[in-house]
């Protein structure tokens, strides 16, 4: 090994702690960066490849009842390839053990040979016998979430008849990555399951003989106008049979939201990483700054030797890649698990049959530019000083730095102020540029802390609104077909029924120029006391006027204001086509949504006075009795509490939460250490002869820890408030890229938060001051006095 | 210039060419309001193999010459040569090259790199010269054959100055500069010092320049020169040369 390789080595190993707490800034955000991209890419091809094998449709729509002659007029649709139609429907499950309701989509698959399109994947048991009417398959997750095992009994409440069915076999469908029951918003595995049945016993059972009402398409190209042209034609095939309007893949529920997901990984992928690669390229060139200040009597001496600028530059430059590949391998290895522990995760809520891990080297390869761009930019100045310093230096001590009095003790504030107190004022005051980049460097710790930690505050927020504000009913109940308005009294008149609001909607398009969304529009009525329109305030909208509401996400699709005209295509009964004024706009937390006051929406689709379900506050005493009664209602299709959805979300929040936090607490410290150490150590290694000399005139150790110690507590308690702000800034613009159709996370953050937030900073300055305060009590006076710097 | 490609040229006994030639040298050193002048119009020339001692008071420029022969400065005005090739004239890269290739320099300070040993100190000078003594062989001309592995700060100044000349002498220089080789240094190690820059101007020949505060070295010098305020004051030829073990201090 080459004698300038060897300085390099032993140099770096003299400032090892430094080195590492920078290669972990380095770490944190490769780590991040590799972790991110690795998901991103595991999950893109998994579900690439699942797509494929298991024909994953490319349009998909329902109808009421369409006859089975019908398939050939779709299948004859220019652009279609491949046709699957069956028949789906909503029913109440009875499941052993379990009181609460919970419910079921009953899914056809054909009698012979497999589903042309979104397939199912046979997990463990059989093929369904069509010769027995009585099996299932069944979701796998559901299956879990009951403890279901081949041979296992579940009831179907099929027309108020308990219908028995045996488990067969376990399954999973592209079509239901992600699996959400009617009216819920996220997986609830224990209240919502599919169950595969075959198609013949499953038409039987629903009066769906010699038809179907679901369908969906293979296209034979991928372009935009043939979907388009496919869901224009599909849709007038189907208005004969109360088609509900064709949706691409696109907006496939599954779909939509993984594509949500990955879309969200992506964005992610590079923001927070450079945060941390910012902070150690900053760190990295005060550092070397440092080290090339106390080696500039080496580096003249070098030079007097005859070794060049260039490489004596690429000297310095190598001690910071030496750092950066340090940190990159760390990160590497730390991203890959991470990225491990991640899928683990995602593949608990997406239910893939296999997963292709992608350890993408390309990803690899770009955290390793990326790091070494830090590098660069960290060493660049500190090098270009390399290169100015004259060579005759060698021979001469260096010059006494330039101080002078602070701003502080300019503006009169001088006379109070100890000596030691001055001498912090000076050195901050000295290097006021490094100074600043140190506070910003320890405030983005304290901004990862406020991120964390407000995105737990939003969603209780969140929840908090949605289901104490918003909805306000204990449990709603679903029918399978419209019924009259006077279901209401029946269910009224159960025991244990405290109150009862119905609900109704219909399936509509609404359309502004080419702009067009397929959506249900919910009739509210005026007095409604359970489930309310509220605004920004959370004050309970009136709807009193006649006229549309959109959530605003809705209305910025479509592209309209409160006052413009919007035609309304009503997809149900007559299917009337109406122009309708949007008077209002909402902004809804939990998904998109279009209301309407009852009577006038009743008006616009022209029928009869019908409900579609009902809201129910109950007594909970009462409770287990009335579910079995609700289960055993024959026009009951689905029936949802809401208890269980947010225990359910809870949950969630508490697994994935608590997950993010330890991270985001873990790179937190790392990224307030790294800062708050490097630039305790560097005061230290600028100031050592001065504390020194103090130390000499009979100062304690005590007085001279003060002196550094207080440049480091004045350095984090500047940071904390700007880290706070910073913290805020960097929620909102998370919570507004964040932003979709499934949730909008208000910008909510506790004081907590910001407690949380300031103690982490100021942890991370006891853990640092304690370490540096030992250096500091081991300074060997005779020593540092003899040196010549 | 082209000092880098330069060799030595043949030289007549007779009328030797000289080894450095300074013409009407000055340095300014401009500190704002204040002009230094540390050399006002300096003529020298040294010849091969000469051993030259400079001595002056302190501020006299001595440390300001030795630099410009060095290329570690460059003058403010006035020509300097190094066999015929101009170094006045000379840039960054090819002041490198004419150190790298042609000077060995002691510093007053040793200026060794903390980080490595003996042995690596000067394998620092070694890695890139051409055709160098092994550090060994560098190590043992001054003695310190036995202290390789040893660290700057496990040697006492003497052997760190030692340490330094075996540094300066390990490419085989052409011109060997030391700026108060022994400045730091008590009497025996002093000795010590001067011996082996001594033997290397013997041995092989090097036009070699020492700096110091002592006259007593000038007793081992072919010539010496006194600076004073910026100009040579004094220049003679030392008849009677004694070895450095000989010199009374
Ligand atoms: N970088 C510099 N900036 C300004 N003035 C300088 C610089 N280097 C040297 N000088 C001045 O030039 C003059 C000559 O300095 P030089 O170092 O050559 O003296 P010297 O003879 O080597 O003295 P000493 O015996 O003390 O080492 C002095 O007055 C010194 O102050
Ligand atoms: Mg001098």
């Amino acid at each position: 090994m080459r004698a300038l390789d060897r300085k390099l080595l032993r140099d770096l190993w003299n400032v090892r702690s430094q080195v590492l707490a920078i290669a972990l800034v380095v770490a944190s955000g490769i780590a991040l960066l590799v972790m991110s991209l690795g998901v991103f890419g595991s999950l893109s091809t998994t579900r690439e490849a699942y797509y494929a094998r298991y024909a994953f449709a490319d349009v998909f729509a329902g109808a009421r009842r369409v006859p089975n002659r019908v398939q050939e007029q779709i299948e004859a649709i220019p652009g279609v390839e491949k046709v699957q139609t069956r028949v789906v429907v909503g029913v109440t499950l009875d499941v052993e053990g379990v009181a609460e309701p919970v419910n079921g989509r009953l899914i056809s698959i054909p009698e012979r040979g497999r589903p042309v399109l979104n397939d199912v994947v046979l997990r463990r048991g059989r093929w369904l016998d069509p010769d027995r009417a009585e099996e299932a398959l069944v979701s796998e997750r559901f299956a879990e979430a009951h403890g279901l095992q081949l041979g296992d009994r579940v009831a179907a409440v099929i027309n108020g008849r308990r219908q028995p069915l045996e488990v067969v076999g376990i399954a999973l469908s592209p079509e239901f990555i992600y699996n959400i029951g009617p009216g819920e918003f996220f997986p609830d595995p224990l209240h919502f399951g599919l169950l595969w049945m075959s198609r013949r016993h499953l038409a039987t059972a629903f009066e769906m003989e010699g038809g179907f009402n679901d369908i969906a398409l293979a296209l034979t190209s991928a372009s935009a106008s043939t979907e388009r042209a496919v869901i224009t034609e599909l849709d007038r095939i189907l208005d004969a049979y109360g088609g509900l309007g064709a949706i691409p893949r696109s907006e496939q529920l599954s779909h939509w939201y993984l594509q949500n997901e990955l879309t969200q990984l992506e964005n992610m992928a590079f923001i927070v990483p450079m945060i941390f690669l910012g902070v150690a390229a900053f760190l990295l060139n005060v550092v070397l700054r440092r080290t090339i200040a106390v080696q500039r009597e080496q580096i003249a001496a070098l030079k007097a030797l005859g070794y060049s600028n260039a490489r004596l530059g690429l000297h310095y430059v190598q001690w910071a890649v030496a750092v950066v590949t340090l940190g990159s391998l760390i990160g590497i290895v730390a991203g890959l698990l991470l990225a491990n522990g991640m899928l683990g995760f995602y593949m608990e809520y997406f239910r893939f049959p296999f997963l292709t891990y992608e350890v993408s080297v390309p990803s690899i390869l770009i955290a390793i530019v990326v790091s070494l761009a830090a590098a660069a930019l960290g060493a660049m100045g500190a090098v270009r000083s390399v290169a100015s310093l004259p060579p005759a230096e060698a021979m001469r001590p260096a010059a006494p730095e330039s101080f002078r009095v602070s701003l502080f003790e300019r503006l009169g504030a001088g006379k109070w102020l100890t000596q030691p107190a001055r001498m912090v004022l000076r050195n901050l005051s000295r290097r006021p540029l490094r100074a600043a980049l140190s506070i910003v460097g320890i405030s983005f710790a304290g901004a990862i802390m406020v991120v964390g930690s407000a995105m737990m505050d939003s969603m209780d927020e969140l929840l908090e609104v949605q289901f104490n504000i918003i909805q306000r009913q204990d449990l709603s109940v679903s029918f399978f077909e419209p019924v009259k308005r006077s279901a209401v009294h029946e269910l009224a008149a159960l025991s244990g029924v405290m109150q009862v609001e119905p609900t109704s909607g219909v399936a509509a398009r609404l359309r502004n120029g080419h702009l067009q969304k397929q959506t249900a529009i919910q009739a509210l009525a005026p007095d409604a006391r359970l489930r309310r329109v509220v605004d920004v305030d959370y004050r309970a909208i009136q709807l009193d006027r006649p006229g549309l509401v959109l959530s605003t996400l809705l209305a910025e699709q479509l592209q309209v204001e409160a006052g413009d005209t919007l035609v309304v295509e009503v997809m149900e009964a007559a299917r009337p086509v109406r122009e309708v004024v949007l008077t209002d706009t909402v902004d809804d937390l939990l998904g998109v949504a279009a209301y309407m006051e009852e009577e006038s929406l009743r008006r616009l689709v022209r029928r009869d006075d019908t409900i579609s379900g009902a809201m129910l506050k109950i007594d909970s005493q009462a409770e287990e009795r009335l579910f079995g009664l609700l289960k055993a209602m024959p026009a009951v299709a689905g029936v949802t509490l809401r208890s269980a959805a947010l225990k359910n979300i809870q949950t969630y929040m508490l697994d994935n939460m608590s997950m993010v936090m330890g991270v985001n607490l873990l790179f937190a410290v790392i990224i307030a250490f790294g800062v708050i150490y490097n630039t305790a150590r560097i005061s230290l290694s600028e100031t050592s002869r001065e504390l020194a000399s103090l130390r000499v005139i009979g100062f304690t150790r005590a007085e001279i820890s003060s002196i550094l110690l207080g440049e480091l507590a004045l350095l984090t308690l500047a940071s904390i408030p700007l880290g706070l702000l910073l913290g805020y800034g960097m929620i909102a613009g998370a919570m507004s890229a964040f932003e979709s159709e499934l949730f909008r996370l208000p910008v909510v953050v506790e004081t907590n938060t910001f407690l949380v937030s300031a103690a982490t900073v100021l942890g991370s300055m006891a853990i640092s001051a304690w370490t540096v305060r030992r250096k500091l009590h081991d300074l060997d006076l005779v020593a540092v006095l003899k040196t010549r710097e | 210039m082209n000092v880098a490609v330069t060799t030595r040229a043949p030289t007549s006994p007779a009328h030797p060419a000289p080894v450095f030639a300074m013409r009407g040298v000055t340095k300014v050193y401009s500190m704002g309001e204040v002009e230094v002048h540390a050399l006002r119009g300096v003529d020298l020339d040294l010849h091969e193999g000469e051993f030259t001692v400079l001595l002056g008071p302190s501020g006299s420029g001595k440390s300001t010459l030795l630099n410009i022969l060095g290329g570690l400065d460059a003058a403010t005005a006035g020509r300097v040569t190094y066999r015929g090739g101009d170094l006045s004239e000379a840039g960054e890269r090819a002041l490198t090259r004419y150190r790298r290739r042609h000077v060995g320099f002691v510093f007053q300070f040793y200026n060794l790199i903390p980080s490595l040993t003996a042995h690596e100190n000067v394998a620092l000078v070694t890695e890139i010269a051409h055709d160098p003594l092994t550090p060994e062989e560098a190590l043992a001309l001054v003695g310190l054959k036995h202290r390789l592995d040893h660290f700057p700060s496990q040697m006492s100044g003497g052997e760190q100055q030692r340490v330094a000349i075996a540094r300066a002498i390990a490419k085989r220089p052409d011109v060997l500069l030391c700026d108060e080789p022994t400045g730091a240094l008590d009497i025996s190690t002093g000795i010590a010092v001067l011996e082996a820059i001594g033997k290397v101007n013997v041995d092989l020949g090097t036009t070699t320049a020492v700096i110091t505060h002592n006259a007593a070295i000038s007793a081992m010098a072919d010539r010496v020169i006194s600076l004073a305020d910026g100009q040579i004051a004094n220049d003679v030829r030392n008849g009677a040369k004694l070895p450095a073990s000989a010199i009374e201090w």
